[in-house]
């Protein structure tokens, strides 16, 4: 507002000091660390050697990497799509003011604030073979149970299943947010010009919400590719490393190998893919808005 | 408001989706529920006799005598709420002053705080854990706590929450001989209350929620909250006391978030909204 | 004494100067209104009193003592906002407390202070409510009140009615006035409001272009406007200027020819004059009235008509193009589109010289 000396100036900085401090040693400073570990060889009790790029030269050739990096992609491909369809196609349903719909809105929600660790558990016993509620419904059918979580080809998708589940309820607040914005009076309009549902839903709802669509897919990506409760406690990356993500492949890397410098280059290597995608949200999101 | 007709109910095929869906989201979580009130004996070998009586709540009375449930109980409850306040107080400071103060750097500090929104926590995890070590934090609750302090969400909420707030009340306070601390303190906080509640409640879920970190910081069971606890009954089930036993403490373990979820439902559904239209 | 002096006070915001060395003197209980059009640099006048905005240069007195370089609390001013700016979240008592208690008053005293301005702006009942359940015009008061408790030796009021609608404007505008008998203290206000101004103020500041046009009372300021600014700023409808030189002659008053032809005898003095100069004659509706053909100074065709029920406006069209505004009565026959004969009364005319400075008929004689 106004200048007031050099005390009241500094009264400012005070007051993110605090904040500030914390940023700094606990987020910045680690990622800083981050960078410099990766060039080396490090185990985690602090032994250290320089060896340039070495880490991410075995990481390109690294086929645990290369699996890892192949059942992510794969993943985020089961997860983003299906849940993105399906959380605009419930907002769309529910975007009226009724009781009915605010029930079903909580009910549709209510697995987003279990932890990831409830969410496998309840899902385990869904899924084996040898308790789940699937095998019950098979053996009360006279089948055999499927072997979710031990066959090669069953994995993928049952850890995608599990996801879908769990994090329906954040992109349909999103579209619903996104669907209060636009105005009744453009739908009055349409109304008034004979469109169709399908007519209304793809030339005015889906050009207006078109923000909020590139948000949810963007941050889905972001979180799918860094899937790791899910995969971890359901089937521990088997069988065979057939759901080893590339968060698990750190976490082992540096947990169970004690391998710190060539874990952090990993984690580097998964940063730099999350930042492509952000910015190429930044980079859509602004340029649609120039040419629109 | 609404798509089509804001005040008229479903139609019917639609109804009919959306029970078969609603269903789909409540059968495992009831499923949960059943197993839970099962005796251990009565679902070995047979989970499917969960589908039918007799219930008892034996598994629950367990869990109140464990010890180490209680303890990670306990540990989840101490993280979680020393997190929240901990991202309210930093948050509401710095947030004032970047939307209300004249200090050095004020821009150029703000920027470096919004970079924090383009960080993923796997940049950073590794070698804060090495970071931590050196400092003896780890099985500790500043260990568990002070990672969740650097958000810069919270920083960026609330800043944008003091800037809404009409600059004529700084003005009138100004005149009325108030402080800059007494401005703060008297006149804006009380104004932010609605997006402390916000911001308390989603950080509070996720600081509950959190597996990744309290994983690899709190490697004695003493000091795992109940994320990771679960985590490690789970994993060693066969050996722990049994099937009932392992669903009612998820059960036990989603009952809080679940109670804060139904009591602050209006905050998270504002709080969805303010995302989306950022 | 005088109450509140401005010397030199000037101000920019980067490159833009929006107060260019103001000086202004405030008598003890006066009540001075800011007129001007918007952007001319009112509240930026009354912001730099209260201490809300930094003068680059220039010193700011109240009561004998410089107050610029003290912090807005410790000047002994009190402000109501255009919006109010009630604290949302404290009851209309704490309200007006909140500036007393940090100034460190006494309890008893501010109950008493407060009872007793709740008592004059009659908000008694409203004490323990909160500014979101009231009226706009119950706002607007305890605004008031909330300067009023403070005891200050000078009110500075930012539109003070503008947010109201046309019922309250007026009632809100009374009690104005008679706060001013109450309270020992002089009085500022912000206005675009013309009409408010001139039923309110003691004195008005005209301000435009970073500059104080003129300060007088409001008589002074209608009948003799300092520049051709002003006459056209003051009155509604606005003062006719038409383009006139100056004749030849030996006269007192300066005759002036209109460019049309048409010659008119003013009472403005002619020492100072230039013959042949450009003048513009300035001419209130009231004038210039409606004449048989014989009788009339100019012909013109009739463009609006505009009947406010005890007298009409005639907005004509001169055979140059020049439009002029007469008066008529309530009853005018006048339709648009006739012809009419227009009078001009010399005897008020206005002249303003080239530069904009306004020459007023002598009133002497
Ligand atoms: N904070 C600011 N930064 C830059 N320029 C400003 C600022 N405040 C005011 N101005 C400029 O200063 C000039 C005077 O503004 P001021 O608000 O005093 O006008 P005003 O007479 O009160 O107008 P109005 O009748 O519209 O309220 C304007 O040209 C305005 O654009
Ligand atoms: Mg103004």
């Amino acid at each position: 507002m106004k200048s007031g000396g050099a005390p009241r100036r500094l009264e400012g900085l005070a007051f993110v000091a605090p904040f500030l401090l914390l940023y700094g040693v606990v987020l910045i400073w680690p990622l800083l660390m981050g960078i410099g570990i990766s060039f080396h060889r490090a185990d985690l009790f602090g032994a250290r050697e320089w060896i340039g790029l070495g880490n991410y030269a075995t990481a390109l050739a690294d086929p645990v990497v290369h699996q890892a990096i192949g059942n992510t992609l794969l993943l985020a491909l089961l997860i983003v799509p299906p849940l993105t369809a399906l959380a605009l196609l419930l907002a769309l349903a529910l975007n009226r003011a009724t009781r009915g719909a605010a029930v079903f809105r909580g009910i549709f929600f209510s697995s987003s604030v279990l932890s990831v660790t409830i969410v496998t558990l309840i899902w385990r016993f869904i899924l084996t073979p040898d308790a789940g509620l699937l095998a019950v419904a098979a053996d009360a059918l006279g089948r055999e149970p499927l072997p979710f979580l031990s066959d090669q080809a069953l994995v993928i998708p049952a850890i995608a299943i599990t996801t879908i589940w769990w994090s329906l309820g954040f992109p349909i607040m999103l579209f619903l947010a996104g669907l209060q914005q636009v105005p009744a009076d453009v739908y009055e309009a349409a109304a008034l010009d004979r469109a169709g549902r399908w007519t209304t839903f793809r030339h005015i709802t889906l050009p207006a919400i078109r923000r909020t669509l590139l948000l949810v897919v963007m941050l889905q990506t972001v979180g799918q590719l860094q899937l790791f409760g899910q995969a971890q406690l359901l089937t521990g990356g088997g069988p065979g490393g057939g759901s080893r993500t590339i968060v698990l492949a750190i976490f082992e890397v540096a947990f169970g190998r004690w391998e710190l410098g060539y874990a952090t280059a990993l984690a580097e290597i998964l940063f730099a893919m999350i930042l492509v995608v952000t910015l190429l949200q930044y980079w859509l999101v602004t340029r649609r808005e120039d040419a629109g | 408001m609404s798509a089509t007709s804001p005040r008229a109910g479903l139609s019917g095929p639609v109804l009919a989706l959306l029970l078969v869906g609603a269903a789909v989201m409540l059968t495992p979580m009831v499923w949960t529920l059943l197993l839970s009130v099962k005796s251990n004996a009565a679902l070995l070998g047979d989970s499917g006799a969960a589908l039918s009586p007799p219930y008892t709540l034996d598994n629950y009375r367990a869990i109140l005598a464990d010890r180490l449930t209680s303890r990670w109980l306990l540990n989840s409850l101490i993280v979680s709420l020393g997190t929240t306040a901990g991202v309210l107080v930093l948050s509401s400071l710095a947030g004032f002053a970047f939307a209300r103060l004249e200090f050095p750097f004020r821009r150029s500090l703000f920027l470096f705080v919004l970079l924090g929104l383009a960080i993923p926590e796997q940049a950073v995890i590794l070698p804060r854990h090495q970071l931590f070590a050196t400092l003896g934090l780890h099985n500790s609750y500043p260990g568990l706590i002070l990672p969740g302090l650097t958000g810069s969400f919270g920083v960026f909420f609330m800043t944008q929450y003091f800037r809404a707030i009409p600059r004529d009340l700084d003005e009138a306070a100004l005149l009325d001989g108030a402080s800059r601390l007494r401005l703060f303190w008297s006149v804006l906080l009380p104004l932010t209350i609605p997006a402390q509640a916000t911001l308390g409640v989603f950080t509070f879920l996720a600081s509950w929620n959190d597996y990744w970190w309290p994983l690899i910081s709190a490697t004695t069971s003493d000091y795992y909250t109940l994320t990771v606890g679960l985590a490690s009954a789970q994993m060693n089930y066969a050996q722990t006391s049994g099937l009932g036993f392992l669903m009612a403490q998820a059960v036990f373990a989603s009952v809080p978030i679940l109670i804060v979820y139904i009591v602050f439902q209006k905050q998270i559904v504002r709080a969805m909204a303010g995302t989306a239209v950022r | 004494m005088a109450s509140l002096a401005l010397k030199d006070v000037h101000k920019s915001y980067g490159d833009t100067l929006v107060l260019d060395r103001v000086s202004l003197e405030v008598a003890a209980r006066e009540l001075i209104a800011f007129l001007g059009p918007s952007g001319s640099g009112k509240s930026t006048l009354l912001r730099i009193i209260a201490g809300l905005e930094t003068a680059d240069g220039g010193e700011v007195w109240l009561e004998g003592r410089r107050i610029d370089a003290l912090p807005p609390g410790d000047r002994g001013v009190a402000m109501v906002f255009q919006h109010y700016a009630l604290y949302p979240h404290m009851t209309v008592r704490e309200n007006m407390a909140f500036g007393l208690r940090n100034a460190g008053v006494p309890k008893p005293e501010i109950d008493a202070r407060i009872a007793q301005a709740a008592h004059v702006l009659e908000i008694e009942a409203q004490l323990e409510k909160k500014p979101g359940q009231m009226s706009g015009g119950q706002r607007q008061r305890v605004a008031i009140g909330r300067a009023i408790v403070k005891q200050p030796k000078l009110f500075l009021l930012d539109e003070p009615l503008s947010n109201l609608d046309a019922a309250l404007r007026t009632r809100t505008r009374v009690e104005l006035a008679q706060l001013r008998q109450r309270v020992d203290a002089a009085l500022i206000m912000v206005t675009h409001d013309q009409a408010e101004a001139m039923t309110l103020a003691d004195r008005m500041v005209v301000l435009n272009e970073r500059r104080i046009q003129q300060v007088g009372t409001p008589m002074d300021i209608y009948a003799r406007p300092a520049n051709a600014f002003v006459a056209r700023f003051v009155g509604s409808p606005a003062m006719t200027l038409a383009p006139a030189t100056v004749m030849p002659g030996n006269d007192r008053f300066a005759r002036v020819r209109l460019a049309g032809g048409a010659e008119v005898m003013t009472r403005v003095p002619r020492n100072g004059l230039v013959d042949g100069a450009p003048v513009s004659l300035g001419l209130r509706p009231e004038h210039v009235s409606l004449a048989p053909a014989e009788a009339a100074t100019l012909q013109a065709e009739v463009i609006l008509v505009e009947r406010l029920g005890d007298r009409t406006f005639v907005y004509a069209c001169l055979a140059d193009g020049l439009e002029m505004i007469a008066q008529d009565i309530g009853s005018s026959a006048v339709r648009v589109g006739d012809r009419v004969g227009l009078r001009i009364d010399g005897d008020a005319a206005h002249l303003f010289e080239a530069d904009g400075t306004g020459r007023h008929a002598d009133a002497a004689t």
